[in-house]
C-alpha cells in the first residue's frame, strides 16, 4: 500500500469513530488523520501549530471533507485550499449526509474531486471505503508536486 | 311663500341702478332684494356677505377696475356665486368673453326688457346650480378613481408582501426538511452502525438472546430511517411545482424494471401489455409512482406465491370523464385532437384489499397488515403526485383475488391509435 495520508475533517465524533473502525476493518494501513472543524483543517494543511511537525502530521494525499462544519463550512475550507499554490491539486472528496442538489453543485464549483453521501449501514460504508481505497490509494495517479511533498515527509519519517 | 331673490348689483351709475331695480319690481315675476354698490372695492367687500347672494349683476365699466379684469377677478373671488355681467352696446364682445371664462350670462344695456332680464337672472342661477352639481359629481368621480387606484396599489403591495412571506415560509420548510435529513438521520446512522459493529464483534459473548436484541436495534433504526426518508419524499412531492411534459410511460416502466433486480424474473413476472400511450406528466414524479405501485404489487403477496403483475392502458374520452364535458360534444376542428384521459392499470395476484379499507390505504401511515414491512407512505406519495399532475388514482380489489390499481393522466398530444 502507498504511503498516502488521508485527512478526514468531521465534527461528529461518532462518524469519525465509524470511519476509523471501517478503515481498520478494510485493512487500510495508511495514516488516517482526523480534525474536527474547518479551522483545524486549515491549521493542519498550512502546518501551523499544533500541526507544525510534518513527521507526525504529514501533508495528506486525500482529503475527506464534511460540509456541515463549525467555524468554517466545508465549502469555505475547500475554496481556501484551492487558493493555496501547494494545495490546489490536493484531491478533495466531499463526505456528507446532504443530498441537496445545491450542495453538490456548489461543491464541484468550489473544486471538489468527488462527492459521497454517508451511507446508512455499516455494510454500505464498508463498500464505499473499499472503493475509496481502490481508486484514490491504489489506482489514481497523483501529480508530481503532491508526490514530492508526500515523499519528502515519508523519507524523513 | 317664495323666497326673495337676493341680488348684489354692482353699477357705477346710480340712475341705471335705480332704473333696473324699478323695472324688475314692476314685472311682478319675482320678489327681489337688492344690495347696490358702485365700485369694485365695495363689490369685493359685499361678495363675501352671509347669507350669500343668489346672483351678482356686475357692470363692466366700473371706475376702479378694467372691464375684463372685473369678471375674471369676480369669478375667482366668488367661485359659487351665479354672475351676470352688464356691458355697453359697444363692448358686447366682453360679454361673450365673460361667458367663456365661466360667467353664467351677459346683458347688453338698453337691449333687454325687464322680463328678459328676469329670465336671464333665473337661468343664470339655475345654470350655476347645475354646473356646480356637475363639478361636484366630477370631483366625487375623480376622488373615487383616486381611491380605486390607491386601493389597487395597496392590494398589489399586500399581495407582494404575502408572496414574499410565503416564499420565506417555503424556504424555511426547505431548510427544516434539510435539517431533518441531516440532523435526525445522523444519530440513527450511529445507532445502527454501532449496533452492527457490536453484532459482528460480540456475537458470541453474552447471552444467546443478546444477538436478537442487537438485531432489533438495527431493524428499528433502519425502519425509523426509512420513515424519515419517506415523509421527506412526500413533502418534496407535495411542495414541488411539476412541469408537465409528454412522457413515454412504457419506456419509463421498462427502464424502472431493468434497474431493479427485484422487479425481474425469476423472482417476479411483470408483463407490460403495450403499447402504452404517451401521457402528460413529470418524469421524476411518475418514476416515483410506478416504483411505489410495482413495489407494493410484488410485496403484498401470500407467502409462497410468485408475484405476477400485468400493466396495460385504456383510453377514456374526456366526454365520459369528469371535466370538459362541452369538449366532448363539440366536433373537433381538423388537426386538433380531442382531450383524452389515459388510464394505466397495474393488476397483481396479491392478497387483495377489503372494500372498507380501499380509501384508507391512500392516507399517510396507514398499514393494513403489520406482517408486511412498510411505512404506510408509498400510496400517499402516489396519490399526491398524480393529483399534482392533474390526474387521479383508484383501485378495484377483493381479498384473495388481487388488486387492480389505476392511474388516470392526460394523454400527450400524439396519442396512440
Amino acid at each position: 500500500m502507498s504511503e498516502i495520508t488521508i485527512l478526514y475533517v468531521e465534527d461528529e465524533e461518532t462518524d469519525m469513530m465509524l470511519l476509523q473502525h471501517v478503515f481498520t476493518r478494510v485493512g487500510i494501513t495508511n495514516l488516517l488523520k482526523t480534525v474536527k472543524d474547518g479551522k483545524e483543517a486549515k491549521d493542519y494543511l498550512a502546518g501551523n501549530a499544533p500541526f507544525a511537525d510534518r513527521q507526525v502530521h504529514p501533508l495528506p494525499g486525500l482529503l475527506l471533507l464534511d460540509l456541515n462544519l463549525p467555524f468554517w463550512s466545508g465549502l469555505e475550507v475547500l475554496s481556501w485550499i484551492r487558493e493555496q499554490p501547494q494545495l490546489r491539486w490536493l484531491p478533495v472528496v466531499i463526505f456528507t449526509s446532504s443530498r441537496r442538489p445545491d450542495d453538490i453543485v456548489k461543491s464541484y464549483e468550489a473544486g471538489a474531486n468527488g462527492y459521497l453521501v454517508k451511507p446508512n449501514s455499516l455494510a454500505d460504508l464498508t463498500t464505499m471505503v473499499q472503493s475509496l481505497r481502490d481508486f484514490w490509494l491504489l489506482q489514481n495517479q497523483l501529480p508530481e508536486p503532491l508526490i514530492a511533498e508526500g515523499a519528502r515527509y515519508s523519507a524523513a519519517a | 311663500m317664495k323666497a326673495r331673490v337676493r341680488i348684489l348689483l354692482v353699477e357705477d351709475s346710480a340712475s341705471d341702478a335705480a332704473l333696473l331695480q324699478e323695472s324688475l319690481a314692476e314685472t311682478g315675476l319675482e320678489a327681489f332684494e337688492f344690495s347696490h354698490v358702485e365700485n369694485w372695492a365695495d363689490a369685493l367687500q359685499s361678495m363675501g356677505q352671509q347669507p350669500p347672494f343668489d346672483v351678482l349683476l356686475l357692470d363692466l365699466s366700473l371706475p376702479d377696475i378694467s372691464g375684463r379684469e372685473t369678471f375674471v377677478r369676480a369669478r375667482a373671488e366668488a367661485p359659487h356665486l351665479p354672475i351676470v355681467v352688464l356691458t355697453g352696446q359697444a363692448n358686447e364682445a366682453d360679454g361673450l368673453e365673460a361667458v367663456r371664462q365661466g360667467i353664467q350670462d351677459y346683458l347688453v344695456k338698453g337691449q333687454a326688457d325687464a322680463r328678459q332680464i328676469v329670465r336671464v337672472i333665473r337661468y343664470a342661477i339655475e345654470r350655476k346650480r347645475v354646473e356646480d352639481a356637475l363639478k361636484h359629481t366630477e370631483d366625487a368621480l375623480r376622488e373615487s378613481e383616486r381611491q380605486l387606484i390607491q386601493a389597487n396599489q395597496d392590494l398589489e403591495r399586500r399581495v407582494a408582501e404575502r408572496t414574499a412571506s410565503l416564499e420565506e415560509t417555503i424556504n424555511d420548510l426547505e431548510d427544516f426538511s434539510h435539517s431533518i435529513t441531516h440532523d435526525l438521520r445522523a444519530p440513527l446512522r450511529a445507532i445502527r452502525s454501532f449496533a452492527e459493529i457490536l453484532r459482528s464483534e460480540c456475537g458470541e459473548c453474552g447471552r444467546p438472546e443478546a444477538q436478537e436484541h442487537i438485531d432489533r436495534i438495527v431493524t428499528a433504526a433502519s425502519r425509523m430511517d426509512k420513515l424519515i426518508q419517506d415523509v421527506l419524499q412526500y413533502s418534496r412531492v407535495a411542495r414541488s411545482q411539476m412541469r408537465l411534459v409528454p412522457v413515454d410511460a412504457e419506456k419509463l416502466l421498462r427502464g424502472i424494471i431493468e434497474t431493479y433486480p427485484s422487479f425481474q424474473p425469476p423472482q417476479v413476472e411483470i408483463q407490460i401489455k403495450g403499447p402504452l400511450p404517451r401521457v402528460l406528466g413529470n418524469e421524476a414524479a411518475l418514476t416515483q409512482c410506478f416504483s411505489n405501485l410495482l413495489g407494493n404489487a410484488i410485496k403484498f403477496v401470500a407467502p409462497g406465491t410468485r408475484p405476477e403483475v400485468r400493466i396495460w392502458a385504456e383510453q377514456v374520452n374526456a366526454e365520459a370523464g369528469r371535466e370538459n364535458a362541452e369538449n366532448g360534444t363539440t366536433p373537433c376542428a381538423p388537426g386538433s385532437a380531442p382531450l383524452l384521459i389515459v388510464r394505466l392499470w397495474f393488476a397483481d395476484n396479491g392478497v387483495g384489499i377489503p372494500k372498507e379499507a380501499q380509501e384508507r390505504i391512500f392516507r399517510m401511515f396507514q398499514r393494513l397488515d403489520r406482517s408486511y414491512d412498510g411505512t404506510g407512505v408509498g400510496l400517499t406519495v402516489v396519490r399526491k403526485a398524480i393529483e399534482k399532475m392533474g390526474g387521479r388514482v383508484g383501485l378495484e380489489s377483493e381479498p384473495g383475488s388481487g388488486s387492480r390499481f389505476w392511474l388516470e393522466l392526460k394523454a400527450a398530444a400524439k396519442a396512440v391509435g
